[in-house]
């Protein structure tokens, strides 16, 4: 890539050049953006107002929606590539929206184009099984059931669904956490996260504002419940008689220790979901900026470990946000706040000099 | 003698399980025949997926745990048939277990 060899002061020159080079320009405003891998992060203090993203998209997402018709057949039938118009299925246009956004906050955000970085097309299938309870990623694709009308009212209409299926394929191109255990939740975490982030960076909202909810969308209205999880509040999405009340423990001392759901991991992500909610909303403005880019930057850094545990994962954002915003900054001190605040052990913080 | 299949994972995390009292069926001999055909010594869960479904099924000293993508043949078989015969108890969180430390 030629963002590990073009200078940064180049790339700006060349980002700057939009009208006469339009193409390159483009390309290095992205290598800008990815920041170049030899050159140290610059230490500036946090400005809440100030959105470091650009403004154009280089890439362009390479959707792919099919419809597997109510069978267990995938991927089914291609029914809308990238650019077709809208098909009137509401699901496969959720589906095919929902990418769009998502591919949209990696992009512009993070300098991600698609999930392995290098314009993997973005393939989902609907309408998957009969009555099926559920959405998952399959190592190639997204798939969402429909729902049984009754409890669940469907998945592609959910667009922090869209963004958790799709970063579970972000996490398989990088830090490949094991989905078992300790691990696996943070998988699911991650997954929660950049699901999070998705919707509010597409509705432009503040940390303050979002809803920090995952799956707001997927109840029929006869449940009693506003979400599937609640980042900032685990364990309080929902309270129904049929679902009975949300599991999520909030605090490491409440860690599940079960072998079901490959080892909690859609329970015990509630701990680290509260804290980069309270992080986020400690370091204030946007999510996706600030302590959204401390976990891209641990996600792609190759420093963790695909068997991690809760307290490792957290000493490495602690150390990405010191190491990109320094070390007595606000990002920083909301990160390790963070952690603390749901019992996760951290490595003692170095003085500020 | 009761057959549980208890499922789990899913995006949602949702805990549902299934019990049906073998003898107390009318047919009880097809599922006699039914269980004893499944392959419990030779089943194996493979590396899980994200957000896929795990089933653990058990009945009597067998027990076998599935990812949803390796539920085929008898498995299938056994699992529509539990939750065609009982209606399911969800309970959201995992019953406590004795910490194996
Ligand atoms: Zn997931």
């Amino acid at each position: 890539m030629p963002y590990a060899i073009v200078p940064p002061y180049l790339l700006r020159r060349v980002a700057a050049a939009g009208d006469h080079y339009p193409t390159a320009a483009a390309a290095a405003r992205r290598s800008l953006r990815a920041g170049a891998p030899s050159e140290p992060a610059p230490v500036r203090p946090f400005d809440p107002s100030q959105s470091y993203a650009l403004p154009d998209s280089p890439s362009q997402p390479d959707r792919r929606i099919s419809d597997a018709g109510g069978t267990t057949r995938l991927p089914g039938r291609l029914v809308r590539r990238e650019g077709e118009r809208a098909t009137g299925d509401e699901a496969v246009d959720d589906a095919y929206d929902g990418l769009g956004d998502t591919h949209r906050l990696f992009d512009q955000v993070y300098g991600r184009d698609s999930i392995d970085g290098r314009g993997m097309p973005l393939e989902a299938s609907v309408h998957y099984g009969r009555d099926y309870d559920n959405a998952f990623w399959d190592g190639a694709r997204m798939v969402f059931g429909d729902g049984d009308g009754e409890v669940f009212a469907g998945f592609a209409n959910s667009l922090t669904v869209i963004g958790h299926e799709l970063s579970h394929g972000v996490v398989e191109h990088t830090a490949r956490l094991r989905y078992e255990y300790q691990s696996g939740a943070l998988n699911e975490h991650v997954a929660d996260v950049f699901g999070s982030l998705v919707e509010q960076y597409a509705r432009g909202q503040s940390a303050e504002t979002a809803s920090w909810l995952v799956g707001a969308e997927v109840f029929t209205d006869a449940v009693e419940g506003r979400a599937l999880r609640s980042m900032l509040e685990p364990g309080t999405a929902y309270d129904d008689d049929v679902l009975g009340r949300d599991p999520q423990p909030a605090h490491f001392d409440d860690f599940i220790d079960t072998d079901e759901d490959n080892g909690g991991v859609h329970l015990n992500s509630g701990i680290p979901n509260r804290a980069f909610a309270l992080a986020a909303r400690a370091a204030g403005g946007f999510a996706w900026e600030g302590v959204g880019r401390v976990w891209y930057d641990v996600l792609v850094s190759g420093e963790l470990a695909e068997n991690a545990k809760f307290a490792a994962f957290a000493d490495l954002t602690i150390a990405a946000a010191v190491r990109r915003y320094g070390v007595g900054s606000a990002i920083a001190a909301a990160v390790r706040s963070g952690w603390e605040t749901v019992g996760v052990p951290v490595a003692a913080a170095e003085p500020a000099r | 003698m009761d057959v549980v299949v208890v499922r789990s994972g899913g995006l949602a995390g949702l805990r549902t399980e299934w019990r049906v009292d073998v003898g107390a069926q009318p047919d009880a001999d097809e599922w006699d025949g039914l269980l004893r055909s499944l392959p419990w010594r030779t089943a194996t869960s493979t590396a899980p997926t994200p957000d896929r479904y795990v089933y653990r099924i058990s009945c009597a000293s067998h027990e076998a745990t599935l990812g949803e993508g390796q539920l085929t043949g008898p498995w299938r078989s056994l699992v529509d048939r539990v939750q065609q015969t009982v209606e399911p108890t969800r309970r959201s969180r995992p019953p406590a277990r004795p910490r194996s430390r």
